[in-house]
């Protein structure tokens, strides 16, 4: 692909973007939104970062080259889960997860 | 005495943004390195990082491009997972009720994940005001342009497996995931978005497979929170008579 279509990604993107983050803000002032609007809105980052992870790590035939392969992402995977879970902090998880992955993958 | 009363609340926004901007500067150096394996430059990098500024987008786009998703697929996933800006939007919107246009403008085009938490536990706390809230927005987004700037002109010179690199962005979207608040139907949603991606890309949608399972997982949650709730409406009276 071309930087052309790069471009035309981040301007699509970018658009898409600026209407979430600015327009509930001008249109709600004051107003509460609906209650079955907001249990949906309140699922998105669940299902959006579930969706993310999951499609980082599972593969169909992931287990075809071998159990170790496969599994070691899943085992950085959890570390980082572990990490998380304790410190909350993107950059300890970003930190652990590329440390322990590295470490893994030249084991 | 008032340019140091604004002084001192520039100072307060610093102080506050400051463990935003040093996580933006540790993730934004391997994102502007897969930036550089895409074909940007130090400068597009800044750019883009300071009008888009989304590190999970970022992340996204500079990942899905490189796998070869087509570029529908990384537009409508990009978009969906965007989306939950929409949320952070609404939850300012009671705070910004008297707030000027732009400032307004300003500060919602700015938000992000980290920044959306400490700016609202700070309007929560009270005595805050949304130019400094604006403030943080700004601080943490010039950071993130100059480290993703930065990534891009070490990632000309460096060369890190894409592998170690992308996990890093996995690292970040499984810190997103675990600091979600976790309720019955968050499982539910968790499961079933994992399992709606694996089944897309069983079924040869690889690249729609982010927004498909997630939006599979929203509406089993949904489906999950109407029938739960069904069942605790049923078993209202006789806990209310228990109570009685």
């Amino acid at each position: 692909m071309s930087l052309q279509d790069f471009f035309l990604i981040y301007g699509i993107c970018l658009v898409c973007m600026l209407v979430c983050r600015c327009v509930p803000i001008f249109v709600l002032k004051g107003r509460e939104l609906p209650a079955g609007v907001q249990r949906a809105l309140n699922l998105i980052p669940v299902a959006a970062f579930s969706a993310l992870v999951a499609n980082d790590l599972f593969t169909p035939g992931m287990f075809a080259a071998g159990l170790w392969p496969a599994a070691m992402p899943l085992v950085a995977a959890a570390v980082v889960v572990v990490v998380a879970w304790k410190t909350r902090s993107l950059v300890w998880c970003a930190v652990a997860g590329v440390v322990v992955y590295a470490i893994l993958l030249f084991l | 005495m008032r340019l140091m009363s604004s002084f001192d609340s520039v100072k307060s926004a610093l102080a506050a943004a400051a463990p935003v901007m040093a996580g933006y500067v540790a993730i934004g150096l391997p994102c502007g390195i897969m930036e550089s394996q895409i074909g940007l430059n130090a400068l597009m990098a800044f750019v883009v990082s300071v009008t888009f500024y989304s590190g999970a987008g970022q992340f996204m786009i500079d990942g899905m491009w490189l796998a070869g998703s087509p570029v529908a697929s990384i537009v409508a996933s990009v978009s969906f997972v965007n989306t939950r800006q929409l949320l952070y939007s609404a939850g300012f919107a009671p705070y910004f009720a008297k707030t000027k246009k732009w400032l307004t403008f300003l500060f919602s085009a700015t938000v992000t994940d980290e920044s959306f938490g400490v700016n609202l536990s700070k309007f929560q706390q009270g005595e805050w005001s949304a130019a400094q809230a604006t403030f943080v927005n700004l601080f943490c987004m010039f950071t993130w342009g100059v480290a993703n700037a930065a990534g891009a002109l070490i990632g000309d010179v460096v060369d890190i497996p894409t592998a170690i690199a992308s996990f890093a962005m996995t690292s970040i979207f499984i810190c997103l995931l675990v600091s979600q608040r976790f309720d019955r139907t968050a499982v539910v949603v968790v499961i079933t978005t994992m399992l709606g991606v694996f089944a897309c890309k069983c079924a040869g949608l690889a690249g729609p497979a982010i927004l498909l399972g997630a939006v599979i997982g929203m509406v089993c949650g949904l489906l999950f929170d109407r029938a739960s709730r069904r069942v605790v409406h049923r078993g209202a009276p006789d806990a209310g008579g228990e109570a009685r």
